[in-house]
């Protein structure tokens, strides 16, 4: 239960505790997004704005996994590609791609590359599980995962990817 | 600790400290400027009163010891010359380096060196010390003869008169209290007297007065401490003087010794290092004036929406669109100048530096200061203090010559260093002017054969400027000694580097025998750059213009490979070549480079040509940082936006020339 504790500013709804899908408790309201076939969630108190993909500068010298700069209403924000982060193979961009604005502090801000986003939705805060086995080094950007309505949610550990990515 | 009081006493002290700095100094030159003594004397004593009410220790003992010092000058007991001017400054600088501290969130202040403290109050017990002696009894007639010519004969009590009154009162005072053997017990009735004659029948009370009801206020208080405080130091009793001192006495860090001998070593170093200070004071005027423009700013959107669903003619449009340009431009400016600090902020620091390196050469020295009050940008002003620290030090010590020396060459003993700023359209000129020994260009020639850097023939093909410039090559340092005050840190080479970082240039005009001046011009703000842009492709590039020296075809018949570089041919002279293009796409190797251009550039001291595919012309640039992730990719010094919206990479030379060499 090491995950919940992380989650602040979530809704606190005071009713009993239910296992039940209908549950209503304390929960954490994040934005889902895919890659590939697996679903990744990300607090929505970190997330400024989804954008569609427009045009990406690249930026000659950056690691792998930066994939340019785009121009958000006069603010230069760095893209990263997500899948590279997560040790995926890289993949065009496509129509259904988007861009998550994602707050790092009040100055920082920095796009992330996702192949779908799906949706936002209240996930309950007793569905996280803090990540047992610490196997790749992907596995330090997870903050929990969750176990919701027949789906594996990873729950992105923001803060930590993007000082690591530093 | 009150945080909040804390922070209210930093911004002032931090103010009064920068006065201080360069009263002290000027004190120096004239110690008979009453309106100048009692600011410095007023100065500590703010100071003090402050620390007092947060109970800063360390800060009180220095800053009440110093501001009886200036007491007993001030009625005339003891003399503000060289001697004690070095003891106050070296105290100056405790309190100077406790601010920085306490700015920095250091809480814990080391206790102060006792050798210090006793060394001050030794001063406030110098009667009339024996080196001094003949001075001093000059001093103690002149206030009485002083006294008799201030008196005016016609009745009427100017202003003047006044005040030279209250000062021969001080003086006269001053010299009954010499006379008393018990200081403390002396100072009171002095101060009811005072009030007394303070007091005008007349029933107003002007500023002269008001203000020397203070200066009797602050005695009595000083009255009051100095009965409770014996003159030994001993921290104690200033404690318990001050009520509000309640706060706890803190351990005193183990190495009280460090500051002391750390401010005793090198006097010559600049007071306070400047930390970048996050908060800037805004005239409301200027506020004013911002809010106006926004107010405009609104009332043409609200046209430019009433236009949108009216359709209105193009005319209005166009009108609209031309009234819209002139608000932005106008709040542009406005916004840029809450920015603007005057250069003040940095020139302050350097008659102390100037004074203190004069003493330590043993030379004569005039320091001049013309434009303080010229604003720049807030960044530049901090970004500006280490370059000309360092080159207002070369003069001194290597321009200004001893004062026999000058003296033989029929010049004035004193020599002038003069340090001056002025705008200049959009940069702003900075001159380091001394009537020195200037420099000969055939020695720097004959120094660079001598280090290697070139060949005798090269050397002597230099003309007198490239010659001067020579000094600002790395390595190159023509002191045959090294001395302590140049020569160590920061060399020509570190000022030009830094100079250059700030797109400004420097630039040294020099005549044997008559001095030396060091130009610099910087851009008023470091927000907006002129920039070159360059493309390839689609991908655009702005190259910072006061680097770019030339732009030409790129001709093959013109390059040749020279020890696997490439280089081109200018005017008989081999510039290293570097195709931007492999850079920016590595591995892709072009067909033919025919259609490309070259763009000399010049870094430092070194010329290389860039070839680019495009040179789209001129252009201003607002700098926009490019995110934490990217800061440390070298090459870019950050990103704009163009006209159409897409994003050009502002290239960082040195970055980027690093890439290619290494």
């Amino acid at each position: 239960m090491d995950g919940q504790q992380e989650m602040s500013g979530n809704q606190l709804i005071d009713t009993g505790m239910d296992e039940d899908v209908s549950y209503l408790g304390p929960s954490a309201r994040c934005v889902l997004f895919t890659l590939e076939d697996e679903i990744y969630g990300i607090h929505v108190k970190k997330i400024r704005e989804v954008l569609r993909v427009g045009k990406i500068r690249e930026v000659a010298g950056t690691p792998a996994n930066v994939l340019g700069v785009i121009n958000v209403r006069g603010v230069i924000v760095t893209v990263v590609d997500t899948r590279i982060i997560y040790g995926m193979p890289p993949k065009p961009v496509t129509d259904l791609s988007r861009i998550i604005i994602v707050e790092i502090d009040d100055e920082n801000t920095v796009g992330m590359m996702v192949d779908f986003v799906m949706e936002v939705k209240d996930i309950p805060e007793s569905k996280f599980e803090a990540l047992s086995s610490t196997k790749e080094n992907a596995s330090r950007y997870i903050q929990g995962i969750a176990h919701y309505q027949d789906n594996v949610i990873i729950l992105v550990d923001v803060d930590n990817m993007l000082t690591q990515l530093e | 600790m009150d945080e909040d009081i804390l922070q209210d006493f930093l911004v002032e002290a931090t103010e009064l400290v920068d006065q201080l700095n360069e009263q002290l100094v000027d004190l120096e030159h004239s110690p008979d400027d009453r309106d100048l003594l009692n600011a410095v004397f007023r100065g500590f004593h703010t100071i003090k009163g402050g620390a007092g009410f947060l109970g800063i220790t360390p800060l009180i003992e220095v800053c009440h010891r110093a501001e009886n010092v200036f007491d007993k000058i001030r009625n005339g007991e003891v003399e503000y010359d060289a001697v004690t001017a070095d003891v106050i400054l070296r105290a100056f600088d405790i309190i100077s380096d406790a601010i920085v501290q306490l700015n920095d969130g250091q809480r814990d202040l080391p206790e102060n060196d006792p050798g210090l403290l006793s060394e001050l109050d030794a001063l406030t017990k110098k009667q009339h010390a024996p080196d001094v002696a003949a001075a001093d009894e000059n001093m103690t007639d002149e206030p009485k003869l002083q006294l008799a010519e201030g008196l005016d004969p016609d009745g009427e009590i100017t202003d003047d008169e006044f005040e030279a009154l209250l000062n021969q009162r001080d003086s006269l005072e001053g010299a009954g209290a010499a006379s008393e053997s018990s200081e403390a017990g002396d100072l009171t009735p002095k101060v009811e007297l005072t009030l007394d004659e303070g007091l005008d029948p007349d029933g107003e009370i002007s500023d002269d007065e008001f203000e020397a009801l203070l200066n009797q206020r602050d005695m009595l208080e000083m009255a009051a401490m100095d009965s409770e405080m014996p003159p030994e130091p001993e921290p104690k009793p200033v404690e318990e003087a001050i009520p509000a001192a309640v706060v706890s006495k803190k351990e005193p860090e183990p190495a009280p010794k460090k500051v002391a001998t750390k401010a005793e070593s090198s006097p010559a170093k600049a007071p306070a290092k400047n930390t970048a200070e996050s908060t800037v004071r805004v005239d409301t005027k200027r506020l004013d004036e911002i809010m106006n423009l926004v107010g405009e700013l609104v009332l043409v959107r609200n046209r430019l929406l009433t236009l949108r669903t009216t359709q209105g003619s193009s005319e209005d449009l166009s009108n609209a669109v031309a009234n819209l340009d002139h608000v932005t431009t106008d709040l542009q400016t406005s916004v840029m100048k809450t920015r603007m600090q005057p250069v003040k902020k940095v020139f302050g620091r350097f008659p102390r530096v100037v004074r203190d390196l004069a003493r330590k050469l043993g030379k004569e020295i005039d320091l001049e200061l013309r434009g303080e009050e010229t604003d720049l940008d807030k960044n530049l002003v901090e970004a500006l203090a280490d370059p000309l620290v360092h080159l207002v030090r070369n003069s001194v010590d290597h321009g200004i010559e001893m004062p026999e020396d000058r003296a033989q060459a029929g010049k004035p003993r004193k020599g002038t260093v003069i340090l001056a700023a002025e705008q200049e359209g959009d940069h702003i000129l900075l001159s380091i002017t001394d009537d020195g020994k200037g420099m000969d260009p055939d020695i720097l020639r004959q120094k660079a054969v001598e280090k290697g850097m070139m060949d005798e023939m090269t050397a002597n093909q230099l003309d007198d400027k490239s010659a001067f410039e020579l000094i600002m090559s790395a390595g190159f340092s023509t002191a045959d000694q090294i001395s302590d005050i140049s020569g160590r840190g920061v060399g020509m080479d570190v000022v030009k580097s830094m100079i250059t970082k700030l797109n400004g240039s420097i630039d040294i005009h020099s005549v044997l025998g008559e001095g030396t001046r060091m130009s610099i011009r910087v851009p008023l703000t470091l927000a907006i750059l002129p920039t070159l842009m360059v493309s390839f492709e689609e991908d655009n590039y702005a190259i910072p213009l006061t680097s770019v020296q030339e732009i030409f075809d790129f001709d093959p018949e013109k390059t040749n490979k020279i020890d696997g570089q490439m280089m081109v041919r200018l005017r008989d002279k081999s510039i290293p070549l570097y195709f931007l293009g492999e850079w920016l796409t590595p591995g892709q190797q072009k067909d033919s480079y025919a259609e490309d251009k070259v763009v000399i550039v010049s870094i430092g001291n070194q010329r290389v040509g860039l070839v680019v595919e495009q040179v789209n012309g001129q252009e201003e640039v607002v700098i926009k940082p490019l995110g934490m992730m990217l800061k440390k990719v070298p090459g870019y010094a950050g990103a704009t936006i163009t006209g159409n919206g897409s994003i050009a990479l502002i290239l960082d030379l040195p970055g980027v020339i690093h890439r290619f060499q290494y």
